[in-house]
C-alpha cells in the first residue's frame, strides 16, 4: 500500500472518532442548555462535517482496496481513543489495553503484508 | 435497564438491528463503489464518483438507521455493554466479504483478520469506559 493510502486511512479513522466525541460534547451540552444554542449547534455542525469527510474518504479506498483488507484497520479507532485518553485524561495504561493494543496492531500489519 | 420497553422497542433487537444494518451498509458501498471505480483518475480519492451508485444511497440509509438505532440502544444498555456486544460486526463483515462478495482472503490476512478480532475482544469494555469519560 502507498504512503498516500496508509495516509487516507489514517485521516478517515482519525476524523470518524474525534466526531464521535464532539457529538457526544453536543449531546451532554442539551442537558443543561437545550438544543437552541450556539454551542449545540456549532458542534453539531463540526461532528457532522468531520463525519462526511471521514465517509467520503472511505469510499475514495473502497475503490482502490479489498473491504477485507480495509476493515480490520478499523481497529486502529480504539487505539487513537487510548492515547487521547491517556493524553487528555492522564490516564495509565493497564496490562489488558496494552496487550489489546498490541494484538491489534500485530494483526493490521499482518493484513497490510497480505 | 428498569422498563425496559417490548416489541420492536427492545433495545436488544435495535442492537441486533443496528449491527446488521452497518454489516450490509459495508457490503453495500464496497459493491457499489466498485461498480462506478475510477482508481485510475485522482479525483476519486475524494470518493465523490461514488454518489453515482444507487447502492451508496442505500448504504447511506442503512448507515443513518443504524445510527438512530444506536442512539435508541444507548438510552437503554451501557455503552460498555453495548460496545463490546457492537464489535460481532468485526467477524461479520470479513465473513460477508468471504461470501458475498468473493474476495480471496489468504491465510495471512485471516490471521490479521483473527488478531484484531481477538484485540478488539479485549479492549472493548475497557475503551467504552474510556470512552464515557472522554
Amino acid at each position: 500500500m502507498s504512503f498516500l493510502a496508509f495516509s487516507f486511512i489514517v485521516v478517515s479513522l482519525l476524523s470518524f472518532v474525534v466526531a464521535q466525541l464532539i457529538l457526544k460534547r453536543a449531546m451532554e451540552s442539551t442537558t443543561t442548555r437545550g438544543f437552541r444554542n450556539l454551542r449545540f449547534v456549532s458542534l453539531v455542525s463540526g461532528g457532522i462535517a468531520l463525519m462526511t469527510i471521514s465517509f467520503f474518504l472511505t469510499l475514495g479506498l473502497l475503490q482502490r482496496f479489498d473491504l477485507s483488507y480495509l476493515y480490520p484497520f478499523q481497529g486502529l479507532s480504539v487505539i487513537f481513543i487510548t492515547l487521547m485518553a491517556a493524553i487528555m485524561l492522564k490516564e495509565k495504561l493497564n496490562l489488558r489495553l496494552t496487550i489489546g493494543a498490541l494484538l491489534i496492531s500485530a494483526g493490521i500489519v499482518l493484513v497490510s503484508l497480505s | 435497564m428498569q422498563n425496559r420497553p417490548r416489541g420492536f422497542g427492545n433495545p436488544w433487537l435495535q442492537l441486533a438491528l443496528s449491527v446488521l444494518c452497518v454489516f450490509v451498509s459495508e457490503l453495500l458501498l464496497k459493491r457499489g463503489v466498485t461498480d462506478v471505480a475510477e482508481p485510475h483518475n485522482a479525483f476519486s480519492w475524494t470518493g465523490i464518483n461514488g454518489l453515482a451508485s444507487p447502492l451508496v444511497w442505500w448504504a447511506i440509509l442503512l448507515i443513518i438507521a443504524s445510527f438512530i438505532s444506536w442512539l435508541y440502544v444507548l438510552r437503554y444498555i451501557p455503552l460498555a455493554i453495548a460496545f463490546p456486544l457492537s464489535r460481532v460486526v468485526d467477524i461479520l463483515v470479513p465473513l460477508g466479504c468471504w461470501i458475498f462478495l468473493g474476495e480471496l482472503i489468504s491465510t495471512l490476512r485471516w490471521c490479521g483478520i483473527a488478531l484484531v478480532v481477538i484485540g478488539l475482544a479485549l479492549v472493548a469494555k475497557p475503551v467504552a469506559q474510556i470512552e464515557e469519560r472522554l
